[in-house]
């Protein structure tokens, strides 16, 4: 399984109501130029801070599920957010690890995924629902039966892929229609 | 147990700030449901009254940057988030404040200690000190150091124009502000 390929089960097999938090660099603009929507929020700065966005998001919002799409650098980057989730048991958060072992975006240095376990270390602070999926079948799978949280899915993927994706730009107004789709979907709850 | 154990215990459990809770107040009239932060001892008052209002969720973070995430995550959800953390956690945060918050244009209120200042006791604090109004001026972010002014015009009058101009905004207490 590759990127573009997890990417498209993820994104074509969650519910057309959960909400998206993509974590910074290829896996932003990959999902930015194939996926965007309303439903979608970037992070292309603060690398690390999606799994807190969403935490953040899933706290607010505790009946609408949330999806986290973040990479195995940026986990490494802000690990003591798993603690966090794992305190707050967030039901509604589903957390997707797309594990290259590298930092893809840079040049492909190589992260220290290869030796954190991290679906062993998120089941250990506290995540209730671990899978880990090394094909599109496992991972469509882990996402179905996913149901209650905080559930955390390390997909492994391989590296390479496209990189030539245009950028998200216009932040504040993708902020604005989130926002707008958070608060519509809401109220009609 | 020697006299002196005994006094900070004392301080720890038994005091409270007329100011702080003047602010909470004023937070709470403002709409403010969502805390995120990393405690300092200055800021304890206003910390302790987050925790005890069971209108606000509030969520402890390991980092600074964390508590920026988290507030994030709820403004987008439609909380209304006050961040804490000493101004030694803003350098921390520096990069989520300004790729995150900035070209988001997110109003996020934050409550930061002030560190660093004339009569400091504690070196680590002084680098940060002398650098924190300037980092906030280069990020173009509003802020305010608390001193004679009224506390709660201070605090709406920050809030309206964060909220009008989209900036996350900076309230600055040094120690001794609480008295």
């Amino acid at each position: 399984m590759n990127r573009q390929e997890a990417i498209k089960v993820i994104m074509t097999t969650i519910g057309v109501q959960n909400a998206v938090v993509s974590t910074t660099g290829l896996i932003s603009r990959e999902i930015f130029e194939k996926f965007d929507s309303e439903r979608n929020i970037y992070v292309p700065g603060s690398m690390g801070l999606a799994s807190s966005i969403g935490l953040g998001l899933a706290m607010a919002q505790q009946t609408r599920r949330v999806v986290v799409i973040d990479g195995d650098a940026s986990i490494l980057m802000n690990l003591g957010s798993l603690v966090t989730v794992g305190n707050k048991q967030p039901t509604n958060l589903l957390h997707v690890v797309l594990d290259n072992g590298a930092y893809a975006s840079c040049s492909e240095e190589r992260s220290m995924s290869g030796t954190a376990r991290l679906d062993a270390l998120a089941g250990e602070v506290g995540y209730q629902y671990v899978r880990t999926a090394d094909s599109q079948d496992d991972l469509k799978r882990a996402i179905m039966e996913f149901e209650r949280g905080p559930g955390f899915i390390l997909a492994k993927i391989e590296l390479g892929g496209r990189r030539d994706f245009r950028r998200p730009l216009e932040l504040a107004a993708i902020k604005n229609r989130f926002m707008l789709f958070l608060a519509r979907q809401t109220q009609g709850e | 147990m020697n006299q002196s154990n005994k006094s900070v215990l004392n301080t720890l459990a038994g005091d409270r700030s007329e100011k702080a809770d003047l602010l909470h107040g004023v937070f709470h009239e403002l709409g403010v449901n969502f805390a995120s932060g990393v405690p300092c001892g200055v800021l304890r008052h206003i910390i302790k009254n987050f925790e005890d209002d069971a209108a606000v969720l509030h969520v402890l973070a390991n980092r600074e940057s964390e508590a920026v995430g988290l507030a994030a995550g709820a403004y987008f959800g439609g909380k209304i988030p006050v961040v804490y953390m000493q101004n030694s956690g803003l350098f921390s945060a520096s990069n989520d404040i300004a790729s995150l918050l900035v070209p988001y244009r997110m109003p996020i209120f934050f409550v930061v200690s002030y560190r660093g200042c004339e009569g400091e006791d504690a070196v680590q604090h002084l680098t940060t000190g002398r650098a924190t109004e300037i980092l906030l001026e280069s990020f173009g972010l509003p802020f305010e150091i608390f001193g004679n002014q009224n506390l709660e015009n201070l605090t709406r009058s920050l809030f309206e124009t964060m909220c009008k101009a989209e900036l996350s905004t900076f309230l600055l207490f040094k120690r001794g502000w609480h008295r």
